[in-house]
């Protein structure tokens, strides 16, 4: 049996989002269904959770919605990052490096 | 999925409704839901179990949908304000930098427009002031003024008429009276002459008005025999006593006497007290006689109380007084009524309010017209520009707004040079208007001024920006652009849009021209008119003597004699005499008579001409002819009784067409018991009650020597400018304390009288002149676009032989048809409205033909200038340059 799933720490879920859209436009069924792969259900993300983000993104300019076709032809919301989504992304994942790297030097150093 | 990047807007942003928003939301959580439940059939999954655990896995899905949507309305909401923004910021840009580019239209349309809103806004901030506003008084709408109503004359009260109201009167809640008097403030350098007020105790409470400092006037210091107490204006405290708060029960000297200064007034007042520096409490006891009538009496009713029971007990009042003086007075026609406060004081100034409000109005107008007009022009000329606008994707309520954003701008423009004008045009009105209006002091920018200016800015912005919006964006495009390249004889709509606007400013014009015509004719004739004696080298003032010093007859007497002779002696003085009264509007008194010949009968009022004493010298030495008879020499002032008058020609053919007035005895002053006045003499006739009123007879009494009271005239042999610091230096010799005051010379007087009229015509004959130079420019850019649309017909005529003349006639007949058929509907306008100025007009009828005939051909003849010359430029080009530039 795997371990359950990890509670996703707080403001990390944009940062995973804006990631996902790094290589091109994705609905939200394949953001769901990325995230789930690259972490390897490590991580809890509810659908819910992912949609709320992605509509907060849109309103703050990060991200940019457009109807399109979606595989089996279906009408599907598709996401783009924006120039400012880009930048938010870079300074985020920096952001994310150095508060890992601190966290993991301090619990290196109390082993 | 690259593919998708295709669907990047290329317009910005396409805006979605809420409804979309939901919608989209909706769609968007079903789609995952849907490819969820295809994913877990597709492993598997019964369809019932897989639609559980989508929803499952989804977590909380209503929640989502509402937060999502609120999310995605945000964002719309502000995309579609910083859009809006971000267009309107473009819009103004353009159009600032397009407006650069034509100065000219941009500062003609920027300083007529805002001439128009300003000068509207300042007559109008006048007019709120004086006639709409209520006084500045507690509870304004209860304060009448009482009068003794005694048809065609409405006269003040006399004391023993405000003694009577006031210990008989019921209805109303208080009364009070007053009687102007000016004296001297002498403060130990030199002596000033102050206006000042005798009031009743009742007065400033009656009016809602409580000194600053001190208190106000009590019942006690009504008083006979208590101390004489006085109150002073806020101004007179601070410049003449310090502004120290225990100046109050200071004794302060006036003519001689001194007042016990009990309070002080607010700075602000209303418009009755506005020009007095002191108010003196009324100490007054029943006289001896009814007359005279010096008294203004005003009173409060009760709130919500009938007038009609006040104006009958009025009416019984003075029917129940008049047998008591009986041997004084004997018009029993005569009535008390009462008037509004307000009515009192604002008075007759509904017409010149009116003139002046429409004349500028009309300017405004005329101003908006002609941006009208030049912006269309300039619409017309850029057509095809908004129409590749429009073509390339533009809306159509763009364009609009566009060109809108234009007239907002040049509205903008206009206003901003509309409020200097107004601040300027009030500080004006508050410092030199008192004299043609009441209540100046109260003029100011007020949430009306603003709310005026407002639409004033609206008003044009919409007047002048929409028909070339409209136009501007009318049509569609592809008009406008299949004539890219080709001169085209432009639409005809456009041609008779402008058309229609040139006639409507030359309709506006021409009763504003024949306004100021009228006004200028009048006031030609009133400097024509002659005031009966040569005015030059002519100087007057006046001086009181003080009651302490002169109470006994004999001192002023002396004092006038010694005066008379100091002053004969003062190098280049010809002539030196005394009257109570000078032209050409200071009459001093109006008295009513009774003829011998032709007693009034009863119910009949006593004829009343102007009543003027003068010393015997005053014939000479103004220069009056004497017709008949002989002037009334110096011992007649000393006698007790009247007994010799002068009277004029007017007077004498006035009551004695036929025979002749010398030796006709009258009683005066409604005196039955005096013995007889007799007319002693008929001398020329002299102005006393206004250059523009009809002489209706003057007589002129022997002034006693005991008179305080009088004007000092001189006839000098040169300027009399240069005459005047030595008569005031023998005036200070006899007496140091006494002022000499409203010094001014008879030509000086003159001029002042006329004031009114100048001013008058000085303003609507500017605006008359600003109206006719825009209506010019209207028709002369009007004809410039005429001949440029059909340079290339011209040409081709010109080209074929056409005479040149013929073309000339043909052209200019264009323009001055619409000239004329403006001016036709002009001149029926105003023969309609110059009627309401009549009572402003002198010399002159308000249909005056010679004026409307004048002004008809002045506006024919600049119009026919401003067609002819663009007419004769285009036909004087060579038919082949017209020809080849295509």
């Amino acid at each position: 049996m795997k371990p359950a799933p990890l509670p996703l720490v707080q403001g990390t879920l944009d940062l995973l989002v804006l990631h996902t859209l790094v290589d091109g436009a994705m609905h939200g069924y394949g953001i769901a269904t990325k995230v789930l792969e690259i972490t390897a259900g490590e991580l809890a993300i509810e659908d819910a959770a992912l949609y709320q983000a992605l509509h907060r993104l849109d309103r703050q300019g990060l991200v940019d919605a457009e109807w399109g076709p979606s595989e089996n032809n279906r009408r599907a919301r598709y996401y783009t990052l924006t120039a400012a989504g880009r930048k938010r992304l870079r300074e985020e994942t920096d952001n994310w490096r150095r508060y890992s790297r601190a966290v993991e030097a301090v619990l290196h150093r109390t082993r | 999925m690259r593919q998708q990047d295709s669907h990047r807007r290329a317009f910005g942003h396409l805006r979605r409704r809420p409804d979309d928003v939901r919608s989209d939301v909706d769609e968007e959580l079903d789609v995952h839901l849907q490819m969820r439940r295809d994913d877990l059939k597709a492993r598997g999954w019964s369809d019932d179990s897989a639609r559980r655990e989508a929803l499952r896995r989804f977590g909380d899905l209503e929640a989502t949908r509402e937060y999502c949507r609120r999310q995605d309305d945000e964002k719309e909401n502000t995309m579609r304000r910083r859009l809006m923004l971000e267009d309107l910021a473009q819009d103004f840009r353009i159009c600032f930098r397009g407006l650069r580019r034509a100065p000219m239209m941009t500062l003609t349309i920027v300083a007529t427009v805002g001439l128009g809103i300003g000068a509207t806004t300042a007559i109008f901030s006048a007019i709120n002031a004086a006639l709409l506003r209520p006084l500045p008084y507690a509870n304004p709408g209860q304060l009448v003024r009482f009068y003794t109503d005694a048809p065609p004359n409405i006269w003040r009260f006399s004391l023993a008429d405000y003694l009577a109201l006031q210990a008989q009167q019921t209805q109303f809640e208080q009364i009070a009276g007053y009687s102007d008097r000016s004296m001297a403030f002498n403060d130990g350098n030199s002596a000033e002459r102050f206006r000042g007020r005798v009031v009743t105790w009742t007065y400033f409470g009656l009016l809602g008005i409580r000194p600053v400092v001190g208190r106000d006037f009590r019942e006690s210091d009504s008083q006979p025999g208590a101390t004489p107490s006085i109150i002073v204006s806020n101004g007179f405290w601070q410049q003449r006593l310090g502004g120290r708060d225990d100046a109050i029960g200071r004794s302060i000297r006036f003519d001689g006497s001194d007042y016990t200064l009990v309070g002080v007034l607010p700075p602000r007042v209303g418009p009755l007290e506005q020009p007095h520096s002191f108010f003196v409490a009324a100490q007054w006891t029943t006289p001896p006689r009814k007359g005279p009538f010096m008294i203004t009496a005003i009173g409060r009713l009760p709130a919500g109380a009938s007038r009609a029971a006040a104006s009958e007990e009025l009416r019984a009042i003075n029917k129940r007084i008049f047998p008591i003086w009986r041997a004084s007075y004997q018009d029993d026609k005569a009535t008390w009524a009462i008037m509004d406060l307000r009515t009192y004081i604002v008075g007759n100034v509904g017409t010149i309010a009116g003139l002046a409000l429409s004349a500028v109005a009309l300017v405004w107008l005329i101003a908006c017209t002609n941006a009208s007009n030049l912006l269309i022009a300039r619409v017309t000329s850029r057509r095809r520009e908004l129409a590749v606008r429009t073509a390339l994707g533009a809306s159509r309520g763009r364009v609009v707004r566009y060109l809108l954003a234009e007239s907002t701008l040049l509205a903008l423009g206009a206003a901003a040079v509309g409020v200097a004008l107004t601040y300027a045009g009030i500080a004006l009105l508050r410092n030199f208007g008192a004299t043609y209006f009441p209540r100046t002091q109260e003029i100011g920018i007020d949430g009306t001024a603003v709310a005026v200016l407002a639409f004033l800015t609206l008003g044009s912005a919409l007047l002048f920006g929409l028909i070339p919006a409209i136009h501007g964006a009318g049509g569609p495009p592809h008009e406008a652009l299949q004539s890219l390249g080709r001169s085209t004889t432009g639409s005809v709509a456009v041609r008779r849009l402008r058309r229609l606007l040139v006639g409507t400013q030359f309709a506006i014009a021409t009763p504003l021209l024949v306004g100021a015509g009228l006004l200028t004719v009048t006031l030609g004739a009133l400097g024509r008119v002659e005031l009966g004696f040569d005015t030059s080298n002519v100087i007057s003032g006046a001086i009181q003597l003080p009651v302490p010093q002169y109470q006994q007859p004999e001192r002023a007497a002396a004092f006038w004699d010694e005066l008379r002779q100091r002053v004969a002696a003062v190098p280049g003085v010809a002539g030196v005499t005394f009257a109570d009264g000078r032209p050409p509007v200071e009459v001093g008194n109006f008295n009513n008579f009774d003829l011998e010949d032709m007693p009034a009968g009863p119910g009949k009022s006593q004829p009343v001409t102007p009543w003027v004493g003068v010393t015997p010298e005053y014939f000479r030495v103004l220069g009056l002819t004497l017709l008949q008879g002989e002037i009334f020499d110096e011992s007649e002032g000393r006698k007790e009784n009247l007994e010799a008058i002068v009277v004029d020609r007017a007077w004498a053919k006035r009551f004695f067409p036929n025979e002749s007035a010398i030796g006709k005895r009258l009683h005066q002053g409604g005196c039955t018991t005096c013995p007889w006045t007799r007319v002693v003499g008929v001398v020329s006739e002299v102005k006393y009650a206004g250059l523009d009123a009809p002489d209706e007879g003057t007589v002129y009494w022997p002034l006693g020597p005991q008179d305080r009271s009088r004007f000092l005239i001189l006839r000098t042999r040169t300027d009399p400018s240069a005459v005047l610091p030595a008569v005031r230096q023998t005036i200070r010799d006899l007496d140091a304390g006494l002022p000499f005051s409203t010094v001014a010379t008879m030509d000086e007087l003159v001029t002042r009288s006329l004031q009114t009229p100048r001013s008058l015509s000085v303003l609507v004959g500017s605006l008359a002149v600003v109206a006719l130079l825009l209506s010019l420019v209207g028709i002369y850019g009007v004809m410039a676009y005429y001949v440029e649309q059909h340079a290339k017909d011209i040409g081709i005529r010109v080209a074929l032989g056409g005479s040149r003349a013929d073309l000339l006639r043909l052209v200019v007949g264009q323009g001055m048809k619409v000239v004329a058929v403006g001016i036709v509907v002009g001149l029926v306008a105003a023969f309609g409205v110059t009627r309401l100025m009549s009572t402003l007009l002198f010399g002159v009828t308000p249909s005056d033909a010679v004026t409307f005939a004048s002004v008809t051909l002045a506006l024919l003849m600049v119009a026919f200038v401003a067609c002819f010359v663009p007419a004769r430029r285009a036909i004087g080009v060579e038919p082949s340059t017209v020809l080849r530039s295509d």
